[in-house]
């Protein structure tokens, strides 16, 4: 995985999660009957995030960040799949807990993943880079959106981000599978 | 390898998009809807919808269970039924004739009091018979059997010559007090039960100027006020008053309107321009702060009364008047709604039926946000007729949560409202949320059982359903 395709998944995936996002407050809005559901559902999020990070953290260490960035990129192509569907309070729950875990592994691995490709130099440079890039995506999108859900109903809006999260992870596993090949071809070559 | 992998989780991601897509559609396929009390939302088949007359027929005989829908604004589910397919109306609204000379017009039943109002101002002529405001369907308003301000021409059937109705087994019958006339106590003020009114015709007034006249008063003086002042005096047509809500003067200070026609006729045209609807802001803001505080509700009280007390001797049209601000009252909390009640109590009760109502009110948590007294003469010639005097007609608009707790709450003072109500020989008006007893239901509608079994008569079948005739009739 190099930087640009990094990058570019990034940017994917935060174009997909900026999109749906103020939707996605909504169905929550909508499936709790009360702002203490909103509040609960919305704390599940966080608290399961915090509580997992730790564990996630020492995990990059163990498999990579590539690994952890393809779990990440799949399990949202998957929740993004589940949340047009759920009608109950309590799958919104568990729908909130499933986000919270993978929120943190995106947290983590973002930020691991910029650490190592940016080791060598110019640390300060990329990170902006990094951030300008993926912040122009999510704006455009949310942007976009906007005008979108005048025409798609709020269901196709989470079939499209699952589609982008899609993209996205095979963008990354077409990277990481390149390396491999070249570390195979080497020893061939004399 | 990494060809392996990338077609095994494309393989699993298009099983699971597919699964995903397939309960989707399938979860699409029912539509929520909900009336204006957003106390019933439900689970309907489809929403159809058509101008065409021949559509309608074609529908009534396909479909096995039909709600018919205008603008919804009744509350306990009138237009409503699980599964059911939702005709609306609205569509269906072409003014078919119009004739200024005999003072008579035609619509389709989705014409709104609106679509009427623009057609007939510039003639000079006006609606007898509508609710104070003009955003609902002739169709609706027929099927409720409504009444407003006017105080002149008794309740919305009198004013209705005939109508077309699409019977259950597809055929179209006309309906006057001379043909068919069986049907036409039982569909007006019918809810929907005995067939889709087509279109209908109705007798119209001379639009005239008026004047208002404003006065404060305490509610014990009203009764006299009201047959002096307002009965006696053939120059007043319309007639509104207020009674306060806000704590300091709760169920005992009034303010009153009354519609006097204007000397001089000849300044009609002055003012016959259609009004649009202006003071949005603040009101609103008034109304959000009384709906949370005795503070708000106490300011509320205050500013308008100042307010209409200042509009005395203002001039207006009976077409301006029929055009009721209303956009100010919306309210899209999506936790808490905003429902109505109307009760009917003889004039002659009015005093002490307000005593034993703020005993009620006084002892039980109900957070009634403004009460409005409009007048109807005795008139019971539709079978579910609610004016069984001449009586006052009073509607609270009360501020609840949707939550079961919170209607069970509402629903034990209600009753208890009725019951007082009923004590003092009077009734309740029909197309609000089921809160009321059916033995409630009985005393104030003693025709009830003869109106359900006609109804299973001339629909056998059951075709046409709706949530009120499920907790009531069956």
């Amino acid at each position: 995985m190099n930087y640009r395709t990094f990058v570019t998944s990034q940017s994917l995936l935060m174009t997909a999660s900026s999109m749906v996002f103020p939707f996605y407050l909504l169905l929550i809005r909508n499936i709790g009957d009360s702002y203490s559901q909103f509040g609960l559902a919305y704390g599940l999020f966080a608290i399961t995030g915090a509580l997992v990070h730790p564990v996630i953290g020492r995990l990059s260490d163990k498999v990579g960040d590539r690994a952890l960035l393809l779990f990440y990129t799949w399990g949202m192509a998957g929740m993004m799949l589940v949340v047009p569907i759920i009608k109950t309070v309590a799958a919104l729950y568990m729908l909130q807990i499933a986000m919270g875990i993978l929120g943190a592994v995106q947290k983590t691995t973002e930020k691991t993943a910029l650490i190592k490709q940016t080791k060598d130099s110019q640390t300060g440079l990329k990170i902006g880079n990094y951030h300008l890039w993926t912040s122009v995506w999510g704006a455009v999108a949310v942007m976009a959106t906007g005008y979108l859900v005048d025409f798609l109903t709020i269901g196709s809006l989470f079939y499209i981000a699952s589609f982008l999260y899609l993209v996205s992870a095979l963008i990354l596993m077409n990277s990481a599978s390149l390396k491999m090949h070249s570390h195979k071809e080497k020893p061939v070559q004399p | 390898m990494k060809l392996k992998w990338i077609v095994t989780g494309i393989s699993i991601y298009s099983l699971a998009l597919y699964s995903s897509f397939s309960v989707f559609s399938h979860q699409q396929e029912t539509i929520v809807v909900e009336d204006e009390g957003k106390l019933l939302p439900t689970k309907m088949k489809v929403i159809k919808s058509s101008h065409s007359t021949h559509d309608l027929q074609k529908w009534v005989k396909e479909e096995d269970a039909i709600s018919i829908a205008g603008m919804q604004h009744s509350q306990g589910g009138h237009t409503l039924y699980p599964a059911g397919t939702l005709l609306d109306m609205k569509s269906y609204n072409k003014i078919v004739e119009f004739n200024p000379k005999e003072r008579r017009i035609t619509v389709q039943s989705g014409a709104t009091w609106e679509d009427i109002q623009q057609a007939v101002n510039p003639y000079g002529l006006s609606i007898k018979v509508m609710q104070s405001q003009n955003i609902f369907t002739v169709g609706g308003s027929l099927s409720v059997n409504v009444h407003g301000r006017d105080i002149r021409y008794g309740s919305l059937i009198d004013t209705v010559e005939s109508f077309r109705l699409l019977k259950s087994n597809g055929e179209i019958i006309n309906v006057s007090r001379t043909e068919n006339s069986d049907y036409f106590p039982y569909v007006i003020g019918g809810y929907g039960l005995f067939g889709i009114i087509l279109d209908v015709t109705l007798q119209l007034a001379e639009d005239e100027l008026y004047q208002h006249r404003v006065a404060t008063m305490k509610y014990e003086d009203y009764e006299d006020y009201f047959k002096k002042n307002v009965k006696k005096d053939n120059r007043v047509k319309m007639h509104l008053a207020r009674l306060s809500v806000a704590p300091k003067t709760f169920l005992k200070e009034m303010y009153v309107t009354d519609y006097v026609l204007a000397d001089d006729q000849r300044n009609l045209k002055k003012f016959s321009a259609l009004k649009e609807e202006e003071r949005v802001a603040l009101p609103k803001l008034m109304l959000g702060v009384s709906r949370y505080s005795d503070w708000g509700k106490d300011v509320f009280w205050d500013t308008q009364k100042k307010y209409f007390l200042n509009s005395s001797g203002k001039y207006e049209t009976r077409n301006n008047v029929m055009r009721s601000d209303r956009a100010f009252m919306k309210y899209e909390n999506p936790n808490r709604t905003e429902v109505l009640q109307e009760y009917f109590v003889p004039v002659d009760q009015f005093t002490a039926y307000i005593e034993d109502l703020r005993t009620v009110l006084e002892k039980e948590e109900l957070n009634v946000l403004n009460i409005t007294i409009r007048y109807v003469e005795h008139d019971e010639d539709a079978v579910l007729s609610y004016a069984k005097d001449d009586m006052f007609a009073l509607v609270l608009l009360i501020n609840q949560g949707r939550s079961k707790k919170e209607i069970q709450r509402t629903e034990d003072v209600i009753r208890k409202l009725i019951d007082v109500t009923l004590a003092h020989k009077g009734s309740y008006y029909l197309p609000y949320y089921s809160y009321p007893t059916k033995a409630q239901l009985k005393k104030a509608y003693p025709r009830i059982n003869e109106f359900f079994n006609r109804k299973r008569e001339l629909d056998p079948e059951g075709r046409f359903k709706n949530l009120f005739y499920e907790r009531y009739g069956k």
